[in-house]
């Protein structure tokens, strides 16, 4: 009954403010309400030694007193010494059984000489009501809804199914420890999706109302208020839950992390143990894929088509002529692996999984998806790089402002400024992220922050014009104008545990500072670090004090060249990407950060790609005309991509083939 | 560096020879000899006759230019692995560069005359060595292209 996600405005009972409370003996009301409105009542019932959905009709078919244990690959049932209804966990049972059939007639065809005929099934459904549905497979429904139902082609035998079916959730008092609902979004608390809701206490239930035909029933049981100590205690339960559960998975990033790994040894390795068996995507409350099989009756005159659950660890299913795409167990372990927690995100604009632990309890090999994702795309310790602050000033007739405290000539054109009084915003800025820059009288420009301070940020600039120019010449004690941090940041997350590639020239080094900050801070985070840097001649090198530093102490291998020098040089010269263009290296566990102009970044990517750096691993930071920064005004556009909002950086993968495309 | 073995193993690790047949590394290291320069030391001089081809195994060459009223420009460095002194193998024979070591040097080196001989009686070696030699004169062409580009300078040299 509960098709949008959305909670509908509450209906008015005078009587009772907020939840009621029922009292366990007469649930029985509820079941009879239900069944008197015509519906097929399923529930939680024990059976052969676990406690599953199946059709019920009285409370005492409700597993009284039970709980369960799970751990991967185990499951037992226990008893708890008390009286609780719904004090497990979830079973092995998804609702989907009921609203996304695992066998289900589709067509009946016929031949008949020459003519053949096809005919639909009718999609019919009874009406029915699920009893006890948790927070986690409310979100699995609301998945569903969305895959099947949710675009422009509806399954219409999902369809007819859903809009009958009347739910009424269960908020958990307990969790498994194979539950991770908090990692994932969904849980424990039930926030919607539902008709009604449950929340078990020692002598009964709080009872809410999620929609008016929730509320309908709702009216109809016999309640009284909930003392404010129940909601309290209900409260307190759920949260301890919570807690208890803790953060198994941080979500943070995985999408990206995790198919920035599609080269991981653990692939292999799960693999040996995965005996692609595809009962997780059995057991799965979201898992859609289905195929068709095709009865003939004797004559072969007349035919069902008929569609059942696949599983895309099955051997057939990516399957064409001439073999497998996904041959081996690794593949369609990746591939699931993947789907649920990644590309579903492409396709669905929400997660595969809901952190039910279905696929870690029923895997018979006990395979855990959060230690495979774990090991797999480990997150990184949440540290400033990896989350964005609000911008201050972020509106283009903002200012806030800054004094310069120190100047530094880097070159004969390029200065960096050291800035103090900024707004806090700034130093919690992100590596690779800019400022928008004023000067009354000049346009506000676009200028990457080149260190962030504890009170205070550097911007490096060269003249370039009239505004740049007048921005290197200020003097200690000179104030500018500021808006942001703004943009995106290098992903320096990515970079952890990996090797990490830096190819940069001229003011191109300017973005990359912070970067190497963070490293030379943090340096064991990170495996081989390479800064490889051009520059036009010896004299325009920046930053040269810390080059040497980020050489010599910091255990960063640095390599510089220039593109023409006098005698007295005795570095190279020679194009950047000659510094790399014969390596031997393993590609495969590196990542890349190209900053410089786009010609540059171009053939730097070419050949990176060429030393085996995949294209989602490339990252490069794009130059375009900004103004606003904030994706309103429409200058930076490239592509589908504002280059001020949704870069400046981006990966080789994401920009395709616009990326050097002349006129774009 | 003395024995053919082991100048064989030298040439191997270069990405300029590495991975050619065995045979031909043999019959390579067979008139090729090991050179060491001082920093500071003249290889050749621009305009002069090119005499030797070489593989630089480690250090650094400066190839230079010398523009009137403006002194010696480094246009590039060649770096352990790459070659210098190709000249040697296509007529005038003439150096288009000075080559200057400009950290210590050790090379390997070939004489002109003699590896051109080789060449125009060996078709095995030379079917085997001028692709080398292209892609290493075409890398070259192709850095010197960019270079020309001038993308690092203040002002983009328009010319349109
Ligand atoms: C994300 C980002 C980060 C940057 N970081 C740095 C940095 O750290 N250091 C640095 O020196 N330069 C940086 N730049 C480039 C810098 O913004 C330009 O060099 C500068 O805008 C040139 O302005 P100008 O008036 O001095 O020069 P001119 O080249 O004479 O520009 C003339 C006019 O063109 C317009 N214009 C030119 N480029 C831009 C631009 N990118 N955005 C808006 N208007 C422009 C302005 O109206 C400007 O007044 C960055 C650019 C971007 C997009
Ligand atoms: S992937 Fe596993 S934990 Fe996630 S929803 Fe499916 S069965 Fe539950
Ligand atoms: S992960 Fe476990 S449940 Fe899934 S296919 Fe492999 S062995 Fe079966
Ligand atoms: S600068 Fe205005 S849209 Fe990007």
């Amino acid at each position: 009954m509960v098709i949008s996600a959305s909670r509908s405005p509450r209906g008015s009972r005078p009587a009772i403010e907020g939840p009621g409370f029922l009292a366990r003996a007469d649930l029985q009301v509820l079941f009879d309400l239900l069944r008197e409105d015509g519906r097929r009542l399923i529930g939680p019932t024990v059976s052969d030694g676990s406690i599953i959905y199946d059709d019920i009709t009285s409370v005492d078919q409700l597993p009284r007193g039970w709980g369960d244990e799970q751990s991967p690959g185990r499951y037992r049932l226990r008893r708890r010494g008390d009286e609780r209804l719904f004090g497990y966990v979830v079973g092995p049972t998804a609702w989907k059984k009921w609203t996304f059939p695992a066998l289900i007639p589709l067509t009946r065809s016929t031949h008949d000489g020459h003519k053949v005929s096809f005919e639909p099934e009718q999609a019919t459904a009874p009406k029915l009501a699920f009893l006890g549905a948790r927070a986690c497979e409310l979100a699995a429904l609301g998945v569903q809804d969305r895959v099947l139902i949710g675009t422009e082609f509806i399954d219409p035998d999902y369809m007819v199914r859903r809009a009958n079916v009347f739910v009424v959730a269960v908020q958990c008092t307990t969790s498994a420890s194979t539950c991770f609902c908090t990692s994932m979004g969904t849980g424990p608390e039930v926030t919607e999706g539902f008709d009604l809701s449950l929340t078990e206490l020692d002598a009964g239930f709080l009872v809410d109302a999620g929609t008016p035909a929730g509320r309908a029933v709702l009216e109809r049981l016999p309640l009284r208020a909930a003392t404010a100590a129940e909601q309290y205690g209900v409260a307190a339960t759920v949260a301890a839950v919570r807690a208890r559960i803790g953060d198994p998975v941080p979500t943070d990033g995985l999408h990206d992390r995790l198919l920035a790994q599609l080269d991981h040894p653990r692939w292999a390795q799960v693999a040996e143990r995965c005996i692609t068996c595809g009962n997780c995507t059995l057991a799965c409350p979201t898992c859609f894929c289905t195929t068709l099989t095709q009865t003939t009756d004797l004559s072969g005159e007349t035919a069902l088509a008929s569609r059942s659950w696949d599983s895309c660890f099955s051997p057939g299913f990516a399957k064409v002529a001439g073999g497998s795409f996904r041959a081996r167990p690794r593949d369609r372990y990746r591939q699931w692996l993947t789907h649920k927690f990644a590309t579903w995100w492409d396709q669905f604009g929400t997660s595969g999984c809901v952190g039910c632990g279905r696929c870690i309890t029923w895997c018979p090999v006990g395979i855990d998806v959060r230690d495979e994702l774990n090991a797999i795309a480990p997150p990184v310790p949440l540290s400033p790089e990896s989350r964005l602050v609000e911008p201050v000033a972020a509106t283009p007739n903002e200012f806030v402002t800054a004094r310069v405290v120190n100047t530094k000539a880097e070159t004969a054109d390029t200065t960096t400024l050291t800035l103090t009084g900024v707004d806090p915003a700034f130093s919690h800025g992100s590596t690779g992220q800019f400022a928008m820059v004023a000067l009354p009288g000049f346009p506000p420009l676009p200028i990457s922050i080149s260190r962030f301070l504890t009170d205070g940020i550097e911007l490096t600039i060269r003249g370039a014009g009239p505004a740049t120019k007048a921005m290197c010449a200020l003097q200690v004690g000179d104030q500018v104008g500021l808006r942001g941090p703004l943009g995106n940041n290098w992903p320096l997350d990515r970079a952890v545990g990996r090797d990490l590639v830096i190819v940069t020239g001229g003011i191109g080094l300017a973005p990359l500072r912070p970067v190497l900050h963070a490293i030379v801070a943090d340096r064991r985070r990170f495996g081989d670090v390479k800064l490889f840097y051009g520059a036009r001649t010896p004299a325009d090198l920046i930053y040269r004090d810390e080059l040497e530093r980020w050489g010599k102490r910091d255990g960063i291998d640095v390599s510089l060249t220039v593109d023409r020098a006098g005698p007295d040089w005795s570095g190279r010269v020679g194009i950047v990407t000659h510094l790399f263009d014969q390596a031997v290296w393993d590609g495969s566990n590196m990542i890349a950060f190209v900053c410089g102009p786009e010609r540059m970044m171009q053939a730097a990517s070419t050949t990176l790609a060429g030393r085996g750096v995949s294209a989602s691993r490339i990252h490069v930071t794009l130059e375009r005309h900004m103004e606003c920064g904030i994706g309103l005004c429409g200058h930076c556009q490239m592509g589908k991509y504002f280059v001020c909002r949704d870069g400046p950086v981006f990966s080789i993968a994401q920009l395709g083939d616009t990326f050097g495309r002349e006129g774009i | 560096m003395q024995d053919q073995a082991s100048l064989v193993a030298v040439l191997n690790s270069t990405w300029f020879a590495s991975g050619l047949e065995p045979g031909i590394q043999t019959r390579l290291a067979e008139f090729s000899r090991t050179f060491t320069a001082e920093p500071g030391q003249e290889l050749f001089r621009e305009g002069d006759e090119s005499k030797l081809f070489g593989v630089v195994i480690k250090g650094r060459v400066a190839l230079r230019t010398h523009v009137p009223e403006r002194g010696d420009f480094t246009i590039l460095t060649v770096e352990p692995g790459d070659v210098y002194g190709w000249s040697a193998l296509v007529p005038p024979y003439r150096a288009t560069s000075t080559a200057v070591a400009i950290e210590a040097v050790e090379a390997i080196t070939f004489e002109g005359p003699a590896l051109r001989a080789a060449l125009r009686e060996d078709a095995a070696l030379a079917q085997a060595l001028y692709p080398r030699v292209l892609v290493a004169v075409a890398r070259r062409l192709n850095a010197t292209r960019v270079q020309l580009l001038d993308l690092f300078a203040a002002e983009q040299v328009r010319t349109w």
